[in-house]
């Protein structure tokens, strides 16, 4: 009973990773969206590419809090991704791996599991965490024996390490900041600073993402955002979509006011680093946790003292914030001020951080063992919901 | 309104300072802000949307399904429960930590850093109404001007 190919639903809170293990994975929105300028109908996923005008985009989320709550959505969803429209399969002639959130709740896995095995009618169903994913592709490229996964996402940053394939339950750290806060936090200060973007969550998410960076020096970059003229190097203007001749904005250069070109855009200064530092200081938004490289050593400090060297040595990082340029040396170079000077310091930027999660399944279907991670229609049906408790862990 | 009454709501204004709870408060609406998916109203509420869920063209050439597809609705009544339930129903699942509140990082050892609430460059001064930070004298200008206490919260 072993196919040739499986199908990966990497099905997060933002963005949910899809396709057949053979193939490309398809990044889908997992929201569906309401546009101002059209009123004929709502999009679901991808299907956004479609929408002309996206100002003023209304987000109907399935996940809260980094949790799937809303199913109605979900499910809307899920029927668009498993559809000819995007990324078509027949559930019960292909295996399929899903990832939960860490710690999901008892009664979504129940119902995660009710709607795969009744709805879809799956064969074998796979029910496992992204990070461990993640750690399963870290450690088949390595040949390591412990990793510290983070995952910094749309919802939370979660740091998971792992003992000889094991998520280490006790070392486990969660914190509150993921992108949607720091999207949220920017809109915010730029609706007061400067142009009311405060229903623009969509664009100013794009704007985020290409001119934001981590600071690898936080106050000596405020000294350069104080500067006038050419010797502040970070000042830039955001040109914003008109949607006519700019479908997505762009970061360029300032200019003077007599070369003004019309276009409407947003002053970025210390915003690009002050936006991403959240990430490091939550407190600087008020929010009373340590920032990452700190969650690092205190999920480290948790583990087995036999373990730490090896944990140290493997800190892998992918999700969306792991994008942002400097993301990776800053926490390198946090975490190695931090350790004792005789231990090595390894801190890796998964591959394509956004799909690393996603391509771990892929490498896990070709585990001699796959099958006896999954659990089947059969198994469902003689056992029930309990025996996926058993066999699944979240 | 007379001028001589505006007056007096002015001095009023100067005199009154936001207390401890009304600033704690405060405090608590921009986190919550920071978890808001949407700021303003569905903009085709006011549509009478057909209940129909968007159908999309079967996944398989010819529909091995037996059954009839259970639609998106079903499981939103299926499966509701809000947030706040699962948290609870997880204090039973999981009672003892490690788990879902226990994974929550504690406080950083390092000191809070302040910004000023204007230009959001470091800040040394605490505005005396309301406790926001601000950096200098034209920047607690515009914080009075615009923000200070003309925000109930
Ligand atoms: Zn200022
Ligand atoms: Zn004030």
């Amino acid at each position: 009973m072993s196919e040739s190919s499986c199908y990966i639903l990497d099905n997060g809170a933002y963005t949910a990773k899809a396709g057949f293990s053979t193939m490309e994975p398809k990044v889908v929105p997992n929201c569906i969206m309401k546009a101002k300028s059209e009123r004929r109908r709502p999009f679901v996923g991808s299907q956004i590419e479609e929408c002309r005008d996206a100002s003023g985009l209304f987000y109907i989320l399935p996940f809260q809090k980094g949790f799937l709550v809303n199913w109605d959505t979900q499910k809307t969803i899920w029927d668009f991704i498993f559809s000819k429209e995007c990324c078509p399969v027949n559930f019960s002639e292909t295996p399929l791996i899903i990832t939960e959130p860490i710690y999901n709740f008892s009664s979504i896995q129940e119902a995660i599991t009710e709607i795969f095995f009744e709805e879809y009618e799956c064969q074998s169903l796979l029910r496992i965490n992204a990070t461990d994913l993640a750690e399963y592709h870290y450690r088949k490229t390595h040949n390591n024996e412990c990793t510290v996964v983070v995952d910094s996402g749309y919802s939370y940053t979660y740091i998971v390490p792992y003992i000889k394939g094991k998520k280490y339950k006790e070392g486990i750290r969660r914190i509150d900041v993921g992108g949607k806060v720091l999207t949220n936090h920017l809109k915010e200060i730029l609706s007061y600073r400067q142009l009311n973007v405060m229903e623009e969550s969509y664009v100013i998410n794009q704007a985020k993402e290409d001119s934001c960076f981590v600071s690898q020096d936080f106050m000596a970059d405020m000294e350069i955002a104080r500067r006038k003229g050419s010797s502040n190097t970070i000042v830039k203007d955001y040109v914003l979509p008109d949607y006519t001749t700019i479908r997505r904005g762009y970061l360029r250069d300032i200019v003077k006011p007599d070369e003004d070109l019309e276009q409407q855009t947003l002053r970025l200064n210390n915003e690009r680093f002050s936006i991403p530092e959240l990430l490091f200081r939550p407190s600087d938004v008020g929010i009373p946790q340590m920032g990452i490289p700190e969650a690092i050593m205190h999920s480290i400090e948790g583990c087995p003292e036999e373990n730490k060297e090896s944990l140290l040595e493997n800190i892998v990082l992918y999700g969306g914030n792991t994008l942002f340029p400097g993301f990776r040396d800053r926490v390198f170079n946090e975490v190695r001020a931090f350790a004792l000077d005789h231990f090595e310091v390894n801190v890796t930027l998964g591959e394509n951080p956004v799909t690393y999660a996603w391509e771990g399944g892929k490498l896990m279907f070709r585990d001699p063992d796959f099958y006896s991670f999954c659990m089947t229609r059969e198994e469902y049906e003689e056992e029930g919901k309990a025996l996926a408790f058993e066999r699944f862990d979240i | 309104m007379t001028s001589r009454e505006s007056g007096r709501v002015k001095d009023a204004e100067k005199r009154r300072v936001l207390d401890d709870a009304a600033r704690k408060r405060r405090a608590r609406k921009a986190i919550e802000a920071l978890e808001q998916d949407n700021f303003h109203e569905d903009p085709h509420a006011d549509l009478v949307m057909s209940k129909k869920v968007p159908k999309f063209a079967d996944s398989n050439e010819k529909p091995t399904r037996k059954k009839k597809a259970k639609s998106a609705e079903y499981y939103k009544m299926r499966f509701r429960k809000t947030f706040a339930q699962l948290v609870e129903e997880d204090a039973s699942f999981r009672p003892d930590p490690p788990n879902y509140l226990s994974a929550q990082v504690p406080p950083s050892k390092f000191p809070d850093r302040h910004f000023c609430a204007v230009c959001g460059f470091p800040s040394n001064y605490t505005c005396i109404p309301c406790g926001a930070r601000y950096c200098c004298v034209r920047c607690l200008g515009t914080h009075l001007d615009t923000r200070c206490l003309k925000w109930t919260a």
